[in-house]
């Protein structure tokens, strides 16, 4: 009896695919030296900005600063929010729109998408797996910075209880909890932006064209943040609640700001996710 | 863990390209719908409030006991000033002299309360707890203390049953819609006409609107519109409608959200956190002789020196003497100690308030804002060069600085005061 | 016409002329870019169960949008296409892990090694038995002959050894039909040697090897079908056998002097067209005779043979005289 005769019928699905699937891709981007890089990049910011501020806190300089970032040597704990405040205009959404916009174009180009298609992965599976990757970098990068922030900011100031922005000062543990949630905050805030990335992704075989129109989609909304003549649309921006962070850090945190600024995000994302999918599963891969 | 299940045998027929670019536009829709419609079915239900006049409200609103609540106020000003050369992003109150600014505010409907005026990293907040009031600017880390003297205390305390007691030691408010609404109804009856307009919804809340228009020809104030809370009788929003803008309100302030509940002690209390830097400041209460000259001369209350009032109510004009503008400009604090009074007093209540309201605190907040810039080109740029002087002019209120050192203000047309000068 | 020649023309329409169970089949497919290029123009190509069906024809001529549309990475603008009997790209998710595919070069995570480049493709794989994942991974590498180069970096591979993994990734699970596309591109003649040999002993355990190229003397060997492509069509298919027989065969017979004349007699009197003469030797087509009846009748007739040669054209000649068109001449 011949090899190919002695398959018969469909191949089966085996228990857990989608969990290798995932497990393999995560492997792939976490496990990558370029991604590697640009998290300890972000890791990096933290550790300067706490050496500057360290070596300069007993000058005319010490206190000034915009954000957190004259707090800091008061209360170590401020140099993750310093330091998120210092990455979230640029510094972040590079990161986060290099490996979003990289995800679909890089297989492309590559040439390594036709072989995951004809392997068969599924076009919307392998999406998903794709976007939950750039979301655990994107959350990766975030927590890069708070990490090596809080265990900086531990060394070279100290870590005590909390003033907030209102004045009133809460016990260390308390104000670690409010600088976790502004670390989620953050973290959620960038989703849009990967969904975005991920569309860019679907749309084109060179992944630095992606990952330039992610970051310069960054960029564009903050810019349109700032006209006072666009006001009508500055609730929608991309960008315009990434600020909003700072909410963790009042007297009595409004959580409908909190709600309304992650609100937005989820319509960024699922619009964006919407037509990365559409444009996905009809594309001809002919790279 | 080797627990297979097998593909469907016929596999299903695959959406067309034109069916998948329909996902995301169906998407998008419902997107949009999910944003837009809570606001929708929030005014569905801004009708039915039962029927009341004007002098009734107006009545309503004086006899409303003080209500605990805490809630987010957004402050809107369109005055058609020049744009400041610094931006909006640190809570300063000087920012609420142009564009909108959000405060959240908490008060126990007695003597303890605060507000704050939010920046995008930081807050200017206010905390009133009986005799003390707080200041503090996140910005610099500076607290201002308020306190009355020992002597003062006991006085402080029969006092505080009065009406003027939650604002004795005053001197750092920041704008809410009660206060604003509390000055405009003050005045209401005598120098205006008061008229209902239509029922609202103010913060997701019925609320009765109160048209008070100026008798007076003479001012730059067309109408004040104050919504008020149908259930407490709060004043929920006021709007301060200009000659010049029949479109939008010049100034608004107004809750975008209220909460009727008494706040939690910890918001209410305050004390100056380590490393601050403190002042502290005693405030000296007005004697019982003060008190009832001031209700003998009605609102206007006794002019420091130098300062002269014309015209009435919403017309009203106050003329200072003697001030060293070309001293202040220079930013040479000797000047600053010759102008008459901390606070100049107005005869329009409202007036008055706005002045308050943008006021600096003592010297601190704008004067701190203006370090590095050039102090005399800021000078020449925020004003308009006119045979008289200086004038400011903007939607609401008129300013001009003649060369021989008066000062001219009011809620008048810039005309009004170069015929003065 | 010989009834084993599909000639595209008749069958194009899929009507009941395919002989026994196709493994690839397709009814007037048609991929039509946006820019309003035809690159594949109403194909209709049938490749029976069991058989090398060498895909040939110049570079451009539609083989690789052919072989995209076939495993549904390409949405064709018209018409039907099926794989092992079940239809593309609908069936993908049921098919294709039957299905081993090398597609226009191999393709692999630089920053990986060869292995790990496989494990990739066998963890990603939904039908794959991960417990059996590394056997079949060390089997495929040893079957291209990469055992060795498994640790290397797949960037400090040589062009032939990219090539042997794109094959070894082909070969990750027992499949039921093979699709390779320019399989032997940039090996040396001793790789392009052991890819026939893989192909041959694939296609003897029943696997079905649809091979394309554009090179038709590398692979014409190990071939039992051919279909040949030009400017989007298929302009030829068939067993190779039949293929080869459309053209004309011709017998050449050598005799001695003073034979010539006996021998075109011969020749002639079995109804064969005037032979044409060159010396001692004797030309012409043998239409619908057995080359053996020629050399029979001419031994009845005492005529001595010195020589006898009867000769087929190749398949390239076959394709030049259908087409005008020659194979990639650069090469």
């Amino acid at each position: 009896m011949s090899h190919a005769e002695t398959m018969v019928g469909a191949p089966v699905q085996v228990r857990g695919a989608f969990g290798r699937l995932l497990r393999s891709e995560l492997r792939l981007q976490l496990g990558r030296r370029r991604n590697l890089v640009l998290l300890a990049g972000l890791a990096a910011v933290p550790l300067l900005l706490g050496l500057v501020l360290f070596l300069t806190r007993d000058t005319d300089l010490a206190g000034q600063g915009p954000g957190f970032v004259g707090k800091v040597t008061e209360n170590g704990i401020f140099l993750v929010v310093a330091s998120i405040f210092v990455c979230l205009p640029f510094l972040l959404p590079l990161t986060i729109g290099i490996a979003s916009g990289d995800a679909v174009a890089g297989e492309a180009s590559a040439g390594t998408l036709r072989y995951l298609l004809v392997v068969p992965v599924a076009r919307t599976r392998l999406l998903v797996v794709k976007a939950l990757a750039a979301l655990a970098f994107a959350g990766s990068a975030v927590l890069a910075i708070a990490v090596v922030g809080l265990v900086a900011g531990a060394a070279f100031f100290g870590l005590h209880d909390v003033v907030l922005l209102s004045g009133d000062t809460v016990p260390l543990g308390v104000g670690a909890v409010r600088i976790a949630g502004v670390v989620a905050y953050v973290a959620l805030s960038m989703t849009g932006l990967v969904a975005v990335g991920l569309f860019y992704s679907t749309l084109t075989e060179v992944p630095v064209g992606a990952m330039a129109a992610t970051v310069v989609t960054a960029i564009v909304s903050g810019v349109l943040d700032t006209l006072p003549a666009l006001s009508a649309i500055h609730p929608w921006l991309l960008t315009h609640h990434w600020l909003d962070f700072a909410e963790f850090l009042r007297i009595e945190p409004d959580w409908q700001v909190v709600a309304g600024g992650l609100g937005v995000q989820a319509a960024w994302v699922a619009v964006f996710s919407a037509l990365a999918w559409a444009r996905f599963t009809t594309a001809d891969v002919s790279s | 863990m080797t627990e297979t299940s097998p593909l469907p045998p016929s596999p299903r027929r695959t959406l067309s390209a034109r069916a998948r670019w329909a996902f995301p536009a169906v998407v998008a829709v419902g997107v949009g719908a999910a944003f837009a419609a809570p606001p929708l079915l929030a005014s569905a239900d801004s009708s039915g409030l039962p029927p009341v006049t004007p002098e009734e409200l107006v009545a309503a609103v004086a006899a409303a006991q003080p209500q605990a609540l805490s809630g987010t106020v957004v402050y809107t000003a369109r005055l058609g000033l020049p744009s400041l050369p610094f931006g909006p992003e640190t809570a300063d109150p000087v920012n609420l002299l142009d564009g909108s600014s959000t405060l959240r505010v908490w008060t126990d409907g007695g003597e303890r309360s605060r507000v704050s005026l939010l920046g995008d990293m930081s807050e200017f907040s206010v905390v009133h707890d009986g005799p003390e009031v707080w200041t503090y600017a996140s910005s610099d880390d500076a607290v201002v203390h308020y306190t009355v003297s020992d002597a003062d205390r006991a006085r402080y305390e029969s006092l505080k049953d009065d009406a003027a007691a939650g604002q004795v030691p005053g001197g750092a408010d920041l704008p809410t819609p009660t206060e604003a609404a509390q000055q405009v109804l003050d005045q209401a009856e005598q120098l205006s006409h008061v008229s209902l307009d239509a029922e609202s919804t103010v913060a997701g809340r019925g609320a009765y609107q109160l048209v008070v228009t100026p008798k007076t020809p003479g001012t730059l104030v067309a109408r004040v519109v104050v919504a008020i809370d149908a259930q407490t009788q709060t004043p929920l929003r006021v709007q301060v409608w200009s000659t010049q803008d029949a479109q939008t309100p010049a100034l608004e302030v107004g809750f975008t959200d209220v909460t009727f509940a008494t706040p939690s002690d910890s918001v209410l209390a305050f004390s100056a956190p380590a490393g601050a830097t403190t002042t502290e400041k005693v405030v000296t209460l007005p004697t019982d002789e003060q008190i009832a000259a001031d209700h003998a001369a009605g609102a206007d209350g006794e002019l420091p020196e130098g300062v002269t009032v014309s015209g009435t109510g919403w017309a009203t004009v106050v003329q200072a003497t003697g001030v060293d503008v070309p001293g202040l400009v220079a930013g040479d604090p000797s000047a600053l100690a010759a102008v008459p009074s901390g606070h100049p007093t107005i005869g329009s209540e409202s007036a008055q308030g706005l002045l308050d309201q943008f006021g600096p605190q003592d010297g601190a907040g704008p004067a701190s804002k203006f370090q590095g810039l050039d102090p005399a080109a800021l000078y020449d740029s925020l004003t308009t060069k006119v045979p008289e002087g200086h004038l400011i002019s903007s939607a609401l209120l008129s300013v001009l600085i003649t060369d021989d050192g008066r000062v001219l203000a009011g809620a008048v047309p810039a005309a009004t005061l170069q015929a003065m000068a | 016409m010989s009834t084993g020649v599909l000639d595209p023309a008749r069958v194009g329409q899929g009507s009941g002329d395919d002989t026994g169970p196709l493994a690839v089949r397709t009814d007037g497919l048609t991929k039509r870019f946006r820019s309003g290029q035809v690159a594949v123009d109403d194909l209709a190509l049938r490749v029976p169960r069991g058989a090398v069906y060498g895909f040939l024809g110049p570079n451009g001529s539609g083989k690789t949008t052919t072989i995209r549309m076939l495993l549904g990475l390409v949405r064709p603008t018209g018409g039907q296409a099926w794989l092992l009997d079940q239809p593309m790209p609908d069936a993908g998710a049921a098919v294709l892990p039957r299905v081993g595919a090398l597609v226009e070069g191999p393709a692999f995570h630089p920053y990986l090694s060869g292995r790990a480049n496989l494990d990739r493709l066998a963890a990603v794989d939904a039908t794959a038995d991960p417990r059996t994942a590394a056997r079949r991974r060390d089997e495929a590498l040893e079957r291209v002959g990469l055992g060795a180069a498994a640790e290397k970096r797949f960037r400090q591979y040589s062009l032939g050894m990219k090539q042997r993994l794109g094959l070894a990734a082909a070969l990750l699970q027992p499949r039921e039909l093979l699709v390779l596309d320019e399989p032997t591109n940039g090996l040396d003649p001793q790789g392009t040697r052991e890819v026939r040999h893989l192909v041959r002993e694939l296609a003897d355990a029943g696997t079905t090897v649809l091979v394309s190229s554009h090179l038709l003397a590398e692979i014409e060997q190990v071939c039992t079908h051919v279909g040949i492509m030009s400017r989007g069509h298929l302009v030829l298919q068939g067993a190779r056998s039949v293929l080869a027989e459309r053209g004309q065969a011709r017998v050449s017979v050598t005799t001695t002097t003073g034979h010539v004349g006996a021998a075109a007699r011969v020749l002639r009197g079995l109804g064969l067209e005037e032979p044409v003469v060159d010396g001692l030797r004797l030309d012409a087509p043998v239409d619908g005779l057995a080359p053996e009846d020629v050399s029979a009748a001419l031994v009845r007739a005492d005529v001595p043979v010195v020589g006898f040669e009867v000769r087929r054209p190749s398949l390239e000649q076959v394709f030049v005289e259908l087409t005008g068109e020659g194979f990639d001449v650069a090469r």
